[in-house]
């Protein structure tokens, strides 16, 4: 079931292209990493997602539908934006207390979200004396009072501990895995989400450049074997008479694309040269990430 | 619309700002009262008396009316409650809870009111702990229509819960809420006292804020510098309710609808 779609998002400030016609879905029971370099228009994407910012054209909708026009939006997405929209002078239950009330959900919500997000202990402290990463789960706690069925999270592992990103990445996956919600999370750091995510949509400078799954993206191009052997004069030409590609990177080490590992040994013992290593070389998110959002 | 009022009532009572405000009020209500109190009746060497005796119904007018220096206060938490949001950020999830936007505006509005009203009440208990003995032990005595304690109360409350209103929209106009407050004292320090002191103004000070608060009460005490000609009571309030709502509706149409970003 399609929880998120955006279709042909566009949106300037003033002569810059935040958003420049960006689409793309997200399914329910799912972990979808919004990846894109710092400025490429993610945050502004969310916003217009969340009726926040007003986009130049296209649509953005949440169960099909213009958040601003949802009945009961906190019951049906919950959002984590910025760490800092607290005021310093209340106290962590007096925040989410006024979104209950607001929202017209029962006041215990609150406390049982603190609970969620593991602040109960400090429900009755000011905000201003929060860290970053209690902000961050703060702001998650308010995020969860109505129980959403879709979470939208800016940057959530800014300013949290190693300890609070596992954390959060758990917590997600169970969200998703577990109760079925659709979970967005934007980050510019890939090694944040790598672990956690289903899906990935990455985006460049306002424009989306690929979306599909981390399984696609990992094994998508060019995936090489690393060989070291005992005699590559002798293999180099038999692979390549297999329509292999080698790459002869130094002495006794090839680079060998178009053939597997099995049929690379199977050439080997025919040949009788030893294989010393055998090594698949994955290309990893990171070096997709870069390649794509064109920061290599 | 209940629970949003209440969310913004929470708000306000779950920060310390409101008695601050509350208690810099009745500190400027109870100097004010001590001067009116020690200098009525003195003579001064010209020979007139710059304030009336404390026996006479005047006097207890006069001081009655002090109740109203709570306007500028509730004006700057009026001001306060729309723009701390912007200032800390607390609009987006407020806006993420409430995405109809008018809607919050409202809510504020009334919760302006409610706020102006309490404080008028707070204020109306000091002014009536102080002038009720203060012009008994002086032998006069206590005549409410003469006085007129019925007309200058509800004058105040019905002011002080329309300057709260006033003080959401001007905050919904600015924004900025260093600009706003610094807005709202210039405004009633210098701006109004200017029309509502020199007589030739006073055909353009009526349609202030300031004059339609005086209308409100409808003070019948003579200055000095000629008795000035305000509107009805029904007109100063329509005019407070006019610049409230005005400031509101251009807000809703202007900033309250920019981006949050």
């Amino acid at each position: 079931m399609t929880a998120i779609e955006i279709r042909d998002l566009a949106k300037s400030f003033g002569s810059v292209k935040a958003v420049d016609g960006v689409s793309f879905t997200v399914e329910a029971g799912s972990v979808t990493a919004y990846l894109g370099p710092n400025g490429a228009g993610k945050t502004t994407t969310l916003r217009c997602l969340l009726g926040l910012v007003t986009p130049d054209s296209g649509e953005a909708l949440v169960d099909g539908r213009r958040y601003a026009t949802l009945p009961q939006p906190v019951s049906e997405v919950g959002a984590v934006l910025e760490a800092t929209s607290f005021h310093p002078g209340r106290t962590a239950l007096d925040h989410l207390r006024i979104l209950c009330v607001a929202a017209g959900l029962p006041d215990q919500r609150a406390r049982e979200s603190l609970e969620a997000v593991g602040l109960g202990d400090v429900a009755d402290k000011r905000v201003g004396a929060f860290s970053l990463g209690m902000r961050q789960r703060l702001a998650l706690g308010s995020a969860l009072l109505g129980r959403p069925k879709i979470l939208i999270l800016d940057e959530p592992a800014n300013g949290l501990d190693p300890a609070g990103i596992e954390w959060l990445r758990g917590f997600l996956r169970h969200l998703a895995h577990e109760e079925g919600a659709a979970v967005l999370v934007s980050s510019h750091v890939l090694a944040e989400v790598e672990q956690t995510v289903d899906n990935v949509v990455i985006i460049a400078k306002g424009r989306l450049v690929r979306q599909g799954t981390l399984a696609e993206l990992t094994t998508n191009g060019d995936s090489a074997i690393r060989i070291r052997a005992s005699d590559t004069a002798t293999l180099a030409p038999a692979l390549e008479a297999a329509g292999a590609a080698v790459d002869r990177v130094e002495d006794g080490l090839l680079r060998v694309r178009g053939l597997d590992a099995e049929a690379v040994g199977r050439i080997a013992l025919d040949q009788r040269v030893v294989l010393t290593e055998v090594a698949q070389e994955r290309s990893d998110l990171q070096k997709v990430f870069l390649e794509l959002t064109g920061e290599r | 619309m209940i629970g949003l009022v209440k969310a913004e009532v929470r708000k306000l009572f779950t920060t310390r700002l409101w008695w601050i405000m509350l208690l810099v009020m009745l500190v400027l209500i109870g100097v004010n009262l001590t001067f009116i109190t020690a200098f009525a009746g003195v003579t001064s060497e010209a020979g007139g008396a710059a304030l009336p005796a404390r026996d006479t119904a005047e006097w207890v007018q006069t001081a009655w009316s002090v109740g109203s220096g709570g306007s500028i206060f509730v004006m700057i938490l009026g001001v306060v409650m729309i723009t701390s949001e912007y200032r800390y950020q607390t609009v987006t999830g407020t806006f993420l809870t409430t995405p109809r936007r008018e809607r919050v505006i409202i809510a504020k509005l009334i919760t302006g009111a409610l706020v102006g009203l309490l404080f008028a009440l707070v204020a109306l208990v000091l002014v009536a702990a102080v002038v009720i003995p203060a012009t008994l032990l002086s032998g006069g005595e206590l005549s409410l229509s003469e006085s007129r304690i019925p007309q200058v109360s509800v004058g105040i409350l019905a002011s002080l819960a329309l300057y709260g209103l006033f003080g959401i929209g001007l905050g919904a106009l600015v924004r900025n809420q260093i600009a706003g407050i610094v807005g709202a004292v210039v405004w009633a320090y210098v701006v109004e006292s200017i029309f509502t002191a020199i007589p030739v103004l006073h055909p353009v000070g009526k349609w202030l804020p300031g004059g339609a608060a005086q209308a409100l009460m409808s003070i019948d005490v003579d200055t000095g510098l000629g008795r000035p000609e305000w509107l009805p009571a029904w007109g100063g309030a329509l005019v407070l309710i006019g610049y409230g709502l005005l400031f509101a509706l251009v807000a809703s149409a202007t900033t309250v609808r920019r981006d949050i970003t």
